[in-house]
């Protein structure tokens, strides 16, 4: 089944690298939502993260229009384009504050470092073994759950409840009490 | 402001999708309004992306096969050495005859810190892409664990390797081949 589905988004790579736009337009399905959430996640606001996501995919669209793609390995090429996107927008918003009034804006308004690469790491070494560790401790099946719906090639949570037998809606909560478990143990982390 | 503030709960099924498409809309248009509730939105959509990486570097056996207790000295010699990068390859085989190892953070290796595929010059055997250099000490620890993540040995400066910490199904023998000290080379 993971072969499957991962060759199934090999292909539609290689038709929407062709110009295939019904492919295009299935792997843009598959990956705005991330898009948007890591958008969000750098402090980007909702409108605007929708509309740097649509400008993700019509720059990564006109780059295979003009053959310079050669390679298309998603979401982690839309994350990036969206990185760059985000970045120049808090780079325009910095120059408009004429005041310099940057350090007061709100954190999550404050500029994107543009070298930053949508690869970033957001875990340190012990966050990650305390995520981990945490996931190590629940049951099998909610751990196989998360890691299929969360492991970033966004399977879908429809797929994934056909894959392990339950509902969407207990897959679903499934995942947000792993979500739980796993906040608890990053936040421990920053308290210790 | 009329619609109601966001609750963690509500937050975390927008980010999960699982909102129905108006109520969706509306979650959005409070963070507009709101800022503390744009906070919140940012936190869970940050908290997933967190999530995503916690995911999808699990050493699940299915997706990462480790080759087993690496044990050794650091007197390790040049076809000791040899053995153990053509151990990585195996490792490497057998993840890429799967499915990409770690899904979300491809092209690390080839993108980001200073990294230097080495040339083992050991003729018969296919490894000369499996060791790396990582020269650029502000990157190093970076450098070494994505290396280590991909089952990639890893040369640095002060001349040492360091090969992946994985316990393993690769089928060879346990114990065969080991190194969970740093070695030089
Ligand atoms: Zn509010």
């Amino acid at each position: 089944m993971e072969a499957s589905r991962g060759t199934d988004e090999e292909s539609l790579s290689r038709k929407a690298l062709a110009g295939d736009r019904g492919a295009w337009d299935a792997l843009v399905a598959r990956h705005h939502r991330r898009v948007v959430v890591s958008l969000l996640a750098r402090g980007v606001r909702v409108d605007r993260a929708h509309e740097l996501a649509q400008e993700t995919w019509a720059r990564l669209i006109q780059q295979q229009q003009r053959g310079l793609l050669t390679e298309l390995r998603l979401p982690n090429l839309a994350l990036t384009q969206a990185a760059f996107l985000a970045a120049d927008d808090a780079r325009r918003v910095r120059r408009e504050s004429i005041s310099g009034a940057v350090e007061e804006l709100p954190e999550r308004q404050h500029p994107v470092d543009p070298s930053v690469s949508a690869e970033r790491r957001l875990l340190s070494e012990e966050q990650l073994s305390r995520a981990h560790a945490a996931l190590a401790q629940v049951s099998p099946s909610a751990r196989s759950v998360f890691l299929l719906a969360c492991d970033g090639q966004e399977l879908p949570h429809a797929e994934v409840a056909a894959k392990v037998g339950l509902s969407v809606q207990r897959v679903r909560q499934i995942l947000c009490e792993v979500r739980k478990k796993l906040r608890t143990a990053l936040e421990e982390e920053t308290h210790a | 402001m009329l619609k109601p503030h966001l609750t963690r709960d509500s937050a975390e099924q927008y980010i999960l999708g699982a909102l129905a498409p108006e109520k969706a809309a509306a979650l959005e248009a409070h963070t507009l309004e709101c800022e503390p509730c744009a906070v919140l939105l940012q936190e869970e959509a940050l908290l997933s992306e967190q999530l995503t990486e916690a995911a999808s570097t699990f050493p699940q056996e299915e997706r990462v096969i480790r080759p087993a207790a690496w044990h050794a000295r650091r007197a390790v010699t040049g076809a000791a050495i040899a053995a153990l990068a053509a151990a990585a390859s195996l490792a490497l085989v057998l993840l890429t005859g799967d499915k990409a190892p770690h899904p979300s953070l491809p092209d690390s290796l080839d993108s980001r810190p200073p990294m230097v595929a080495v040339d083992l010059d050991d003729g018969d055997s296919p490894t000369k892409t499996n060791v790396v250099a990582c020269p650029d000490l502000a990157t190093q620890d970076f450098c070494t664990r994505k290396a280590a993540e991909r089952g990639l040995l890893v040369m640095n400066p002060g001349g040492t390797a360091e090969v992946p910490r994985y316990e393993a199904h690769t089928g060879l023998p346990e114990g065969a081949l080991s190194a969970r000290q740093p070695v030089s080379l």
